[in-house]
C-alpha cells in the first residue's frame, strides 16, 4: 500500500510536490562542506556535536496544504505534507594539518633560523619567549629586540606575539620567521600557536613547544627532538638551500661546547572546525493509507545511521515501530532500529512507514562508532499527532517563562525517567545524571533567589543579634577590606575575545556573589594596544575590548547590586605612546594625558625617555612611567579617583608593582582611597641546581618589603606560596609547606592580612600557561588557600570548571567558620606526603595522599569536605 | 509503584509533608515583593520536592485600611504562582501584628485602639501589648460596631470567596491566626530575650479592663469576691526570675494555694475559650472545603524543669508537675476537628542554658502525648531564632512520634537561601530521603508493600519509615 507510492516519491523527494516552491520555503540550501584546502589538510574524523547554534528553530513550521487546491493529477499531489522541519546541527569536524619546525643557518651562514610553518587555513599567531642557558624554572623571558620578527607584539614582558605570513597571496601554508644569534645565551625558545579565529591555543603535550638551542639539555618531555632527518619543505615555501647537517656555532669561546644542529621536524597538528548542517524532515500522509511516510534527509557526508524509535504519549518512551522498515535496517538491542541513510547526490536519506496512531518519531544520528549528533542535547523528537492535529507552537511566550520552560522541562525529565524505569530495570546511571542536573537546577535558582533577597529586603536584624555576631574586632585599614574578603578573578586571557566580557561577566554576578565571593577583580578597562588591556594607551578611553564604558558602568553598578566590591585592574607601570619623536621612536602621548617624553623613564634606551632613572624594574615591551615626576603622580592620581568616582571601582589590582617603587604606590592609595588593593609583585622564586630552594625567606621577602614600601596600604599576591605549593604537590614534597618556623613559607606566613593567595590567574594558567599550577592538583590548591589566612582568591576559569561545586563548599565553609586573613593557622603535620593544619581551633584540614585525622581534644570534629587528596573538618561544638 | 518512584526525587511518600514559609513580608500594599526571588525560589522547593508553601497573610495587608475593604490581589498573585509550580498552600491568617519585618494590625484597628487601649491585653503597669487584640473583647462591639469574631469571620468569609478557586486544590491547610504571633498565648514575653541570657518567668496579662471584668465576675461567682481585683500581686516581672518573688516558688508557692488555681484556671479556661471560639469559626466557615484547619499552640519550653512552669503558667497553660494542662488543650482542637501546630521542632535540650531549667524535648513529648491522646494531628516548625544543630534536630523529630502531619520550615529569605545554609537544608532534605532513594534505585516487591503500609498505618511508623 503506501509503500508501493514511495517508490516514486524516492525518485525525486525535493521536487516531489507539487507545490513545492512554497511547501520547501523554510528549506535551506545545503552546506556543501568546505573541502577545499592545502594537500596537508584533510578530513580526521567528524564528532558529533551535540548542540545547535542559538537559531531558535524550536518552531514547528508546519504547512498544511489546502484541499480546494486544483492540484493537476498525478501520484504526489495527493500526498499532503502533514509537517515539515529543518535541524540546524552543528558538528565539530577535525581537520588534521602539519606544523612544520625547521632550524637552519641562515643565508648569511652567521645568523641561525626557526622557521615555524602551519598547514593549516587560520588566522594563526606564534606566541612565544625565550630562556637563557642558567634560568631555572619554567617561566619565560621576552625575546630581545633583534629576533622579534615584523609585526610582533610584546605580551607584558616575557612573551612576544607573531603573526604567520604566508610567502606568498594563494598560499594555505603560513609561516613565522625568527633569525637569531646563535652566540646569545639563548638556551631555547618557547612557543605555542593560537588561533585567533577561534580563539583556541595549541600546545605540545599539553605544554609549551621548545626547541633546544644547546644540545646537552635534558629532554623533560616537551622538548621537540632534534631529529637529523630532513624532511621535505613543502612545494608551497621557496626552496631553501640544503641545511647543514651540524654546524659548529663558532663565535664565542666560552660556549666552546654548544653545537647546534639544524633538523626539521613535522608535528600532526589538529582544529576543530565547527561545521553546520542540516536534518530535515517531512512526513506526508497519502489518502486512504492507514500509515503516514516520514521523510529524512541529511546534508552529512560519509555514512549515516539513524537510531530511531517511537513513543505512543508523552513521556517519549522508546518503543519499535511495526514494520516495514526501509531498507538496511537493523533492531539495536530491542530497544531501537538502526537504518542506514542511502545516499544521495550530496548527503543521504530514508523513509519511515509510521503508524499514524503514534504519537511521535524519536531518532538520533550516529555517525561511526562513537559520534553522535542530537538536538541540543536531545533526541530528535518528531510530533506524528500534530500531524493529525495541527497544534501551533507557541512562540509568543515571554521571556518571564523561559526560565520556566527549563524546570518545566527539567520536571518533565524526571517524569520520563520513571516511565523509563518501569521499562528498564537498569538505568541508574541515568537517574544519577537526572539527579545531578536536578541539583544543579536547584542550586542556580537558589543562587538566584539568595543574590536578590539578599539585595533587595532590607535587612532583619534580630533583635539578639548583638550579642551574637560581634565579630572580632579587626583594625580595617584602607585598601585592604575587611579581612573577610574573599576575591574572584572575573576574568581569563581570553575574556576579551567576544568583545562583551562586561555584558557577559554581569549575567553572572548572582552566580559569583551566591558562590560566597565578596570581591571581583575586573580585567583592565583602558583603550590598549593589545586587545587583554596591559598595553594602555589612552587612560581615560574606556572602551576595551571587553566592552565599552557604560557596559563597564552597567557591569559594576549589576556587580554592587549583588553586593560585591569591584576592583578595577590598573596598569601604572607603562603606557603605549600615540606619536614618535623626532628620532622615530614612540615616547609620546596623546588622549588627554598627552606627556611628553619626560614621563618616560630615562635608562630605557628603546625609548629615549627624559625623565629620572626607573625606580624599580623595566618592562621593555612599552615605555615605563616616570613615577618620580610631579605631573604624572598628580595625572595619575586625578584618573584613579576620577575610575572611582566616574565607574564606580571600590580598590585596585596594580599591574607590574615591581617596575616603580612602591612609595609611590602610596600616594595613589592615599588619595584614591580604595576599599581594597592588591599588588603583582612577580618575580622569580630561588633554585639551586633546578630545584626549588625550601628557604624562599629572599622571595617573599622582596614581596614584604615592596607592601612596606606602600606602608601597607596594598596587599600583594602571594606569589611565594604559590610557586612552593608547586613544589610541594608536583614533588609530593609537602614538608615544604612548613618554614623553618613552622609557620606557612609564603608572604602568608609574614604578612598575612596582605597576603592575597592564589593558585592561578590570567598570566600563569589561562591560555598562556606560563606558569601553570600542577594540573589535577588544583582542589589541594584551594584548600590550602580557602582555609588558610590571607585573602584568598579564586581563578575565574576554576569556577566555571568542575572545581566549582567543590570550591564553592570550601568558601561556604570559609565563611561559615568566620576565617579572616588573619585567623590563626597551626601546622600540624609537614611529611612528605601529607600537610596538615588547624585553623582559628575550628577548621582542621590536610592535602597530599598521606594520612590524617584530627585527634580529639576539646573540640569534636567532624569531616567536612573532602575530596582528591584533600579533607576539611569542622569543630562541631 | 509510579509515585514511590517518585521518591527517589520527591519527599511525596514520605509520611511527613515538607512546607517551606514564604517570607513574612511577601505582600505588601498589593504587590508581591521580591517576584523573581519567589518564582525562583519556588521552583528550586518543587524541585528539591517540598510539597509546599506556607503563606502568612496578614490582617493588617488585607483590611489595611478600613474595615471590610478587602485587598487580596498580592496573595492571589502568590496563589497563582505557587499553583503554576505545582505547589501546595498553607495559608496562615494572620490576626496579629508582625515587629520585625514591621507589619502592624489594620490602621482602623489601631486607631480606635488609641482612644479605646482596653481593647488591647495590658499588663500588670497598664502597658498595652498592640500586637493583637485582647481575647477580652472576643465578643464586644468595640470596632465600629461589630465584635472582634464577627470581624474574623467576614474576613474568613471574603478570603474563601477570593480564593475559592484554590481552596482544596492548591490550598491544603488554613492556619487561624490564635493570638501574639498567631500563637494560642497570652503576650507574657513582651519582646525577645537576648539569647545567651536566662528568659524570665514572664508575666500575667489580664490587666486590661474587659479581663478585669471578667475576672471580677468570676470571682464573684465563685464567691471569692477578693480573688477578684486584680491578678497575683507576688508574681514576678516579665524578665525576672520566677524565684524572684514567692508565686511561682517551687515548695509552697502561691500556684499551688487556693487562690493559685482559682486564678490559674480561669487565666487559662479563658484562653482556650477564646481558641475554640476562632477554631470553631474557622471550622464553620470552611466546613465545606476540603482543608485542614490548623492552629498553633506555643513551646514555651524554658523552666519546664521547675515544678511550676511559670513560662507556661503566664503563657495561659495551667500545666505543671502536678496537673497536664494541654489535655484540655487538645481536647478543644479535636473538638474543632483541627490539627496543632508546634514550633521549635528544631530546639533540643543540650543547646539550653542550664540555669533556664528549660526542656524543648520534654514538654514537646507531653503535647505529642496529649494529642495522640485525642487524635489530633501534629504538624510541626522551627522556631524562627533558630537553633544549633537544628536541622539534625528537626530530622530527629520527623522520624518520631511527635510529628504526624506535616512540617513548615521557616522561612524563606536571604538566610535560607544562602550559600551557608541553603546546602544544609538539600543535604537535609536528601536525608529524609535516603530511605526513598535507595529503594527507588532497586525496586523489589518488598519495597512496595512496605511503602503502601507506611502509608495507612500510623502506629509504629518509624519502624517503616527506616526499613524501607
Amino acid at each position: 500500500m503506501a509503500t508501493l507510492a514511495i517508490g516514486s516519491l524516492l525518485q525525486n523527494p525535493r521536487l516531489s510536490s507539487p507545490r513545492g516552491q512554497k511547501l520547501l520555503l523554510n528549506l535551506k540550501p545545503l552546506h556543501s562542506l568546505d573541502l577545499d584546502c592545502s594537500p596537508h589538510r584533510k578530513l580526521l574524523c567528524s564528532r558529533g556535536a551535540c548542540f545547535s547554534n542559538s537559531n531558535p528553530c524550536g518552531k514547528f513550521h508546519i504547512v498544511k496544504a489546502s484541499s480546494t487546491d486544483t492540484a493537476p493529477i498525478d501520484t504526489f499531489s495527493s500526498a499532503d505534507i502533514l509537517y515539515e522541519q529543518t535541524f540546524p546541527v552543528n558538528r565539530i569536524e577535525k581537520v588534521e594539518g602539519k606544523l612544520l619546525i625547521r632550524l637552519d643557518q641562515s643565508k648569511e651562514q652567521l645568523n641561525w633560523r626557526l622557521t615555524i610553518g602551519c598547514s593549516l587555513s587560520g588566522k594563526w599567531i606564534l606566541h612565544w619567549g625565550v630562556s637563557y642557558v642558567g634560568d631555572t624554572g619554567s617561566e619565560w623571558d621576552q625575546p630581545p629586540k633583534d629576533m622579534w620578527p615584523h609585526g610582533s607584539i610584546p605580551i607584558k614582558d616575557y612573551a612576544i606575539e607573531t603573526p604567520f605570513k604566508k610567502p606568498s597571496k594563494d598560499d594555505t601554508f603560513h609561516e613565522v620567521k625568527i633569525d637569531f644569534n646563535p652566540s646569545s645565551a639563548i638556551e631555547a625558545i618557547h612557543f605555542i600557536l593560537k588561533d585567533e579565529e577561534t580563539g583556541a591555543s595549541y600546545q605540545h603535550k599539553g605544554r609549551d613547544f621548545r626547541v633546544s638551542l644547546v644540545n646537552y639539555l635534558e629532554d623533560d618531555g616537551n622538548m621537540i627532538h632534534t631529529k637529523r632527518s630532513f624532511g621535505k619543505w613543502p612545494d608551497a615555501v621557496e626552496q631553501l638551500p640544503n641545511m647543514v647537517l651540524k654546524a659548529e656555532a663558532s663565535c664565542d669561546s666560552k660556549n666552546e661546547n654548544r653545537r647546534l644542529e639544524g633538523f626539521y621536524e613535522e608535528q600532526p597538528i589538529v582544529k576543530e572546525v565547527s561545521v553546520g548542517n542540516m536534518v530535515n524532515v517531512a512526513i506526508r500522509k497519502f489518502p486512504d493509507a492507514a500509515n503516514i511516510v516520514l521523510h529524512l534527509e541529511t546534508d552529512i557526508p560519509g555514512d549515516v545511521v539513524v537510531h530511531w524509535g517511537v513513543c505512543r504519549d508523552d513521556a517519549k518512551t522508546w518503543e519499535i515501530s511495526a514494520v516495514p522498515y526501509p531498507p538496511e535496517t537493523t533492531v539495536f538491542r530491542n530497544k531501537a532500529l538502526r537504518t542506514l541513510l542511502q545516499p544521495t547526490g550530496n548527503g543521504s536519506r530514508a523513509l519511515f512507514t509510521l503508524d499514524e496512531k503514534l504519537d511521535g518519531f524519536l531518532f538520533v544520528l550516529k555517525l561511526d562508532a562513537n559520534s553522535w549528533v542530537n538536538f541540543q542535547g536531545n533526541d530528535f523528537y518528531i510530533p506524528l499527532s500534530s500531524a493529525r492535529s495541527v497544534k501551533g507552537q507557541s512562540d509568543s511566550e515571554s521571556e518571564e517563562t523561559s526560565g520556566k520552560a527549563h524546570t518545566d522541562g527539567i520536571i518533565n525529565e524526571i517524569r520520563n525517567l520513571v516511565s523509563g524505569l518501569n521499562s528498564e530495570k537498569s538505568l541508574q546511571t541515568k537517574v544519577k545524571e537526572a539527579k545531578e542536573s536536578i541539583l544543579n537546577e536547584i542550586e542556580k535558582l537558589a543562587a538566584e533567589a539568595y543574590s536578590i533577597f539578599r539585595s533587595s529586603t532590607p535587612s532583619y536584624p534580630e533583635e539578639d543579634s548583638d550579642a551574637d555576631d560581634a565579630e572580632p574586632t579587626i583594625n580595617i585599614s584602607s585598601g585592604t577590606g575587611s579581612g573577610f574578603e574573599i576575591l574572584c578573578q572575573g576574568f581569563n586571557w581570553e575574556s576579551n575575545k567576544s568583545g562583551r566580557w562586561y555584558m557577559e561577566l554581569k549575567e553572572k554576578a548572582s552566580e559569583i556573589s551566591s558562590l560566597g565571593f565578596t570581591v571581583i577583580w575586573l580585567p583592565p578597562p583602558t583603550e590598549s594596544v593589545s586587545p587583554e588591556g596591559y598595553l594602555p594607551k589612552d587612560l581615560y578611553n574606556l572602551n576595551s575590548r571587553y566592552g565599552t564604558i557604560d557596559e563597564l558602568k552597567d557591569l559594576v553598578k549589576s556587580l554592587h547590586g549583588v553586593g560585591l566590591k569591584v576592583l578595577g585592574d590598573v596598569v601604572l607601570n607603562h603606557r603605549c605612546a600615540h606619536y614618535q619623536n623626532q628620532n622615530g621612536v614612540w615616547n609620546i602621548f596623546g588622549g588627554r594625558l598627552n606627556w611628553d617624553d619626560r614621563a618616560v623613564v630615562g635608562d630605557d634606551p628603546h625609548f629615549q625617555g627624559r625623565g629620572n632613572k626607573s625606580s624599580g624594574d623595566n618592562f621593555h615591551a612599552a615605555p615605563n612611567i616616570d613615577h618620580s615626576q610631579d605631573f604624572v603622580r598628580k595625572d595619575l592620581i586625578e584618573w584613579l579617583c576620577w575610575l572611582r568616582e566616574e565607574i564606580g571601582y571600590d580598590g585596585w589590582r596594580l599591574d607590574f608593582v615591581r617596575g616603580f617603587w612602591g612609595g609611590y604606590v602610596k600616594d595613589y592609595l592615599d588619595a584614591s582611597e580604595p576599599y581594597f588593593a592588591v599588588g603583582e609583585y612577580w618575580d622569580s622564586l630561588s633554585y639551586t641546581y633546578g630545584e626549588m630552594d625550601h628557604n624562599q625567606d629572599a622571595h617573599r621577602q622582596r614581596i614584604v618589603d615592596w607592601i612596606n614600601a606602600t606602608n601597607g596600604t596594598a596587599g600583594a599576591f602571594d606569589v611565594t606560596t604559590k610557586g612552593i605549593l608547586h613544589s610541594a604537590l608536583e614533588r609530593r614534597e609537602y614538608w615544604r609547606l612548613s618554614d623553618q618556623k613552622g609557620k606557612p613559607p609564603g608572604v602568608v606566613g609574614w604578612w598575612p592580612s596582605r597576603a592575597v593567595t592564589f593558585i592561578e590567574n590570567h598570566d600563569t594558567g589561562s591560555t598562556q600557561g606560563h606558569w601553570r599550577f600542577p594540573g589535577g592538583k588544583e582542589m589541594q590548591g584551594y584548600a590550602y588557600i580557602l582555609t588558610h589566612p590571607g585573602t584568598p582568591a579564586v581563578f575565574y576559569d576554576h569556577i566555571v570548571s568542575h572545581h566549582r561545586s567543590e570550591i564553592g563548599a570550601l568558601i561556604s565553609l570559609r565563611n561559615r567558620n568566620k576565617i579572616h586573613c588573619r585567623s590563626i593557622v597551626e601546622i600540624v603535620k609537614a611529611e612528605r606526603d601529607v600537610y596538615a593544619a588547624t585553623i582559628d581551633d575550628r577548621v582542621a584540614m590536610k592535602i597530599g595522599p598521606g594520612y590524617y585525622e584530627p585527634p580529639s581534644g576539646p573540640q569534636r570534629w567532624s569531616l567536612a569536605l573532602e575530596g582528591y587528596d584533600y579533607k576539611v573538618w569542622e569543630a562541631s561544638s | 509503584m509510579l509515585s514511590r518512584l517518585f521518591g527517589c526525587f520527591i519527599l511525596q511518600l514520605n509520611r511527613i509533608r515538607l512546607f517551606a514559609g514564604l517570607p513574612l513580608d511577601v505582600v505588601s500594599g498589593g504587590t508581591v515583593n521580591q517576584f523573581r526571588a519567589i518564582s525562583a525560589g519556588l521552583k528550586a522547593l518543587k524541585l528539591l520536592g517540598l510539597e509546599g508553601v506556607e503563606l502568612p497573610i496578614w490582617w493588617g495587608v488585607v483590611e489595611h485600611e478600613s474595615m471590610g475593604k478587602y485587598n487580596w490581589s498580592g496573595y492571589l498573585t502568590i496563589a497563582e504562582m505557587v499553583r503554576k509550580a505545582g505547589l501546595k498552600l498553607n495559608v496562615t491568617l494572620c490576626f496579629h501584628a508582625s515587629s520585625q519585618p514591621k507589619i502592624p494590625l489594620p490602621e482602623w484597628v489601631l486607631d480606635i485602639g488609641k482612644t479605646k487601649s482596653n481593647i488591647f491585653f495590658k499588663d500588670r503597669a497598664g502597658k498595652p501589648y498592640r500586637g493583637c487584640l485582647s481575647l477580652a473583647v472576643d465578643e464586644l462591639a468595640v470596632l465600629n460596631g461589630k465584635t472582634p469574631m464577627e470581624v474574623y469571620q467576614d474576613f474568613c468569609e471574603s478570603f474563601k470567596s477570593a480564593f475559592s478557586a484554590f481552596i482544596g486544590s492548591t490550598i491544603t491547610g488554613i492556619t487561624m491566626g490564635l493570638g501574639p504571633d498567631g500563637e494560642l498565648r497570652y503576650p507574657s514575653h513582651r519582646g525577645f530575650a537576648k539569647s545567651g541570657t536566662v528568659p524570665g518567668a514572664g508575666e500575667f496579662q489580664c490587666y486590661d479592663k474587659n479581663m478585669l471584668h471578667l475576672l471580677k465576675q468570676h470571682a464573684e461567682a465563685c464567691g471569692k469576691p477578693k480573688w477578684g481585683l486584680g491578678g497575683p500581686h507576688n508574681a514576678p516581672a516579665y524578665s525576672e526570675l520566677p524565684t524572684a518573688n514567692t508565686f511561682f516558688k517551687d515548695h509552697g508557692g502561691s500556684w499551688e494555694s487556693p487562690y493559685g488555681d482559682f486564678f490559674l484556671s480561669w487565666y487559662s479556661s479563658q484562653l482556650i475559650a477564646h481558641g475554640d471560639r476562632l477554631l470553631s469559626l474557622a471550622s464553620s466557615v470552611f466546613s465545606d472545603s476540603a482543608v485542614n484547619i490548623f492552629g498553633k499552640v506555643p513551646l514555651m519550653h524554658s523552666w519546664h524543669g521547675t515544678r511550676s512552669h511559670p513560662s507556661e503558667l503566664t503563657a495561659g497553660f495551667y500545666n505543671t508537675a502536678t496537673r497536664k494542662g494541654y489535655e484540655e488543650v487538645a481536647e478543644m482542637f479535636a473538638r474543632n476537628s483541627c490539627k496543632i501546630i508546634l514550633p521549635g521542632m528544631d530546639q533540643s535540650d543540650k543547646y539550653q542554658l542550664k540555669e533556664s531549667l528549660s526542656s524543648p524535648e520534654s514538654l514537646l513529648a507531653e503535647i505529642g502525648t496529649a494529642c495522640n491522646k485525642h487524635g489530633v494531628g501534629i504538624s510541626g516548625q522551627n522556631s524562627t531564632v533558630g537553633a544549633p544543630d537544628g536541622l539534625k534536630q528537626i530530622k530527629k523529630n520527623m522520624l518520631s512520634e511527635n510529628l504526624n502531619d506535616s512540617f513548615i520550615f521557616q522561612r524563606i529569605g536571604a538566610q535560607f537561601f544562602a550559600p551557608e545554609h541553603f546546602p544544609l537544608f538539600i543535604e537535609f532534605v536528601r536525608k529524609l530521603n535516603q530511605p526513598e532513594l535507595y529503594s527507588g534505585n532497586l525496586p523489589t516487591k518488598e519495597g512496595t508493600t512496605t511503602t503502601t503500609d507506611s502509608v495507612h498505618t500510623r502506629s509504629n511508623l518509624s519502624i517503616h519509615v527506616q526499613s524501607a
